[in-house]
């Protein structure tokens, strides 16, 4: 029975990245194949567990996070400080929902954004398992990308450990098999990810989740990717 | 009108516009001791909340006429110096007032724990309030809870490893110095609850969600920055001299033996790049190194503990003692090495420690769905400057006709 399972999971995960080949991203974009990977982590906080194996559809998704600039052109009367065009805009999640609307976009869920970031080998953080200070931009005035050695994730994403926080699309809810009780769970709060300048070092690991109001971002520096269904 | 009726009349509006209970502050000439006891006074008086020390104060429109209002996420750090600074006077003066204050101090950091409802986690600070005040919404992250068990109070959760440090370092300092029988047991409770807490959660500070604090990360299974690996040390090292229970010095070892924090934490000063420097971090090694080498007495640890150091003091002999902390630094090398390295140039910076003046600044208050801009006065902190002049005094660095 289970031999079975795992054999239609790894048929249609070949059937779904030869069928994504085929798509070639958008400008900005990368291509995240479908398929299975390794998601949450047993030694993370409780609420990522289980370690476990999870399917994504093709998709693509945001080299960089959206910019200071390029949120500016979508809402005028959106300010940010002179200079700072190409760092990462810091908006709450409605904004940034509305945002990747109007372009044909949305925003990631936690699989999408969880793949994207660490590949399908369950690695900590976007390059590996280990931790330099130069891999990551440390500031959210940064310039998207800047970190010292500008390590990219599998798939060739910037900036998904650090910079700014980074919206998903759903609402903060256990995985699935997890009992410990939380009462912040429901559809109150919204998932982010990836960590920012104002954190220790494990909230950059791929798996780490944080919920947030999502029309209240208070001092937390948060921005965004969008991503793209192939159709 | 008569001159009586206009003095009265002044007074109300003195006290309408300073409803703080002190406003006698000392000039920058006068004689250190007396600008001390000056800003001791303004402290006690006007950044008292229930025994723990208001960082900043903002007095009325902005504030209440009880130190109640604003940035209170550090409040622990004047709170421990403050109690540090009475522990150290008690050791010099033997004045039992010196005691009382002290263990009122400490009672108000075992209330930051019996505020939350959960034994070993304290919150960064607390609020007596029937009602969120508007401070809570735009000068912290969404971390004020209502508490449980203690109804009518709010408290501010998400507490950092540079509390931790303060905690261990305030509350080792009280009970090594100052506290009597009675306090030295309730003191080792409060360490033995709040250390073992963070051991039990895979050495990380956790929140009242389980979750762990943005900058609670002692884990060795996670990378971590090298000051935090030196901080476990010492947190474990104070928590095992004070309880003597074998769990702490068991976990000290667990985390040398088998991750190599002794070998971690010698680079935790960061020395370049320059602009990576970060005079904060040097304060909480500073107090770690000094509750840890004064402890140990494992030679081969203590060399590493003095590598650690050796790296932070060449930085800090350089320091132009801008920063409230840098004259300590040098007093706490001179401590820890025993060398005599305070030349005049040192002397004078301790001399010539200062406090805070009082300043004017504008405040955008949310009010629902808008904000209202309020001007106030607001104060600052001096309670580093007296926790230096009382370690001065102790260690016999400082003369007290300064």
């Amino acid at each position: 029975m289970k031999v079975s399972v795992l054999f239609l999971l790894l048929f249609s995960t070949l059937l779904t990245a030869q069928n994504s080949e085929n798509n070639s991203p958008p400008q900005k974009m990368v291509l995240v194949p479908g398929g299975n990977f390794v998601m949450g982590s047993e030694i993370g906080d409780p609420d990522e567990k289980p370690r476990h194996i999870e399917f994504t559809e093709a998709f693509f998704i945001d080299i960089y996070e959206v910019s200071n600039a390029e949120f500016a052109e979508f809402d005028s009367t959106f300010k940010f400080p002179k200079g700072l065009e190409n760092s990462p805009a810091v908006v709450n999640w409605f904004m940034a929902d509305a945002y990747a609307k109007s372009i044909g976009k949305r925003l990631p869920t936690e699989k999408e954004w969880e793949k994207a970031a660490r590949g399908t080998d369950g690695r900590m953080f976007p390059w590996g398992n280990s931790f330099d200070e130069t891999f990551v931009a440390w500031d959210h005035k940064d310039e998207r990308g800047s970190a010292i050695a500008k390590p990219q994730s599998p798939y060739g994403c910037y900036d998904m450990s650090g910079s700014v926080w980074e919206w998903t699309s759903d609402w903060y809810k256990p995985y699935s098999g997890n009992i410990i009780p939380m009462e912040e769970y429901g559809e109150k709060y919204k998932v982010m990810r990836g960590g920012s300048n104002f954190n220790n070092f494990s909230f950059m690991r791929t798996s780490q989740r944080y919920y947030l109001l999502p029309d209240k971002i208070s001092k937390y520096f948060v921005g965004f990717r969008c991503v793209k269904d192939i159709k | 009108m008569n001159f009586k009726t206009i003095l009265v009349i002044v007074f109300i509006f003195i006290e309408n516009i300073f409803p703080q209970k002190v406003n006698d502050f000392p000039s920058p000439e006068d004689p250190l001791f007396v600008r001390v006891d000056k800003y001791n006074k303004l402290i006690l008086g006007n950044h008292w909340n229930e025994g723990t020390i208001m960082q900043r104060v903002i007095f009325p429109p902005a504030g209440l006429d009880k130190p109640l209002i604003g940035p209170q996420a550090d409040c622990l750090d004047p709170t421990s110096e403050m109690l540090a600074a009475y522990s150290h006077k008690y050791f010099l003066t033997k004045n039992e007032n010196d005691r009382k204050i002290a263990n009122q101090i400490f009672e108000g950091i075992l209330k930051l724990e019996n505020v939350t409802g959960v034994p070993g986690l304290v919150a960064r600070s607390f609020n007596k309030t029937d009602k969120p005040l508007w401070h809570e919404e735009v000068m912290w992250y969404h971390e004020w809870h209502w508490s449980t068990s203690l109804p009518g109070y709010r408290w501010l959760g998400d507490l950092s490893s540079d509390k931790f440090v303060s905690i261990f370092y305030g509350v080792g300092t009280y009970w090594e110095f100052c506290a009597d029988d009675n306090y030295k047991i309730k003191a080792q409770g409060l360490i033995d609850r709040f250390v073992s807490r963070v051991i039990d959660n895979n050495f990380k500070l956790t929140d009242l969600d389980g979750k762990m604090t943005l900058w609670g990360n002692f884990c060795p299974d996670f990378p971590r920055q090298a000051l935090n690996s030196l901080e476990m040390l010492a947190g474990l090292k104070v928590a095992y001299v004070m309880t003597k229970k074998e769990k702490f010095n068991n976990a000290y070892k667990l985390l040398i033996e088998k991750y190599k924090y002794d070998d971690h934490q010698i680079l935790s000063k960061i020395i370049w790049p320059e602009e990576w420097q970060n005079k904060g971090d040097d304060y909480h090694a500073a107090r770690s190194l000094y509750m840890l080498m004064r402890y140990e007495d494992d030679p081969n640890l203590l060399i590493k503990y003095k590598m650690n150091l050796n790296r932070n003091w060449y930085s800090w002999k350089n320091y132009d003692f801008s920063f409230e902390d840098d004259i300590w630094f040098i007093m706490v090398y001179q401590i820890l090495t025993g060398e005599n390295i305070i030349n005049s140039k040192y002397e004078n910076a301790i001399k010539d420690m200062q406090g805070f003046q009082r300043t004017k600044n504008t405040y955008k208050i949310p009010t629902g769905n808008n904000f209202k801009m309020v001007e106030s006065e607001e104060e600052g902190i001096a309670s580093a400057m007296i926790r230096n002049y009382w370690f001065g005094r102790h260690y016999g660095l400082i003369d007290a006709s300064w």
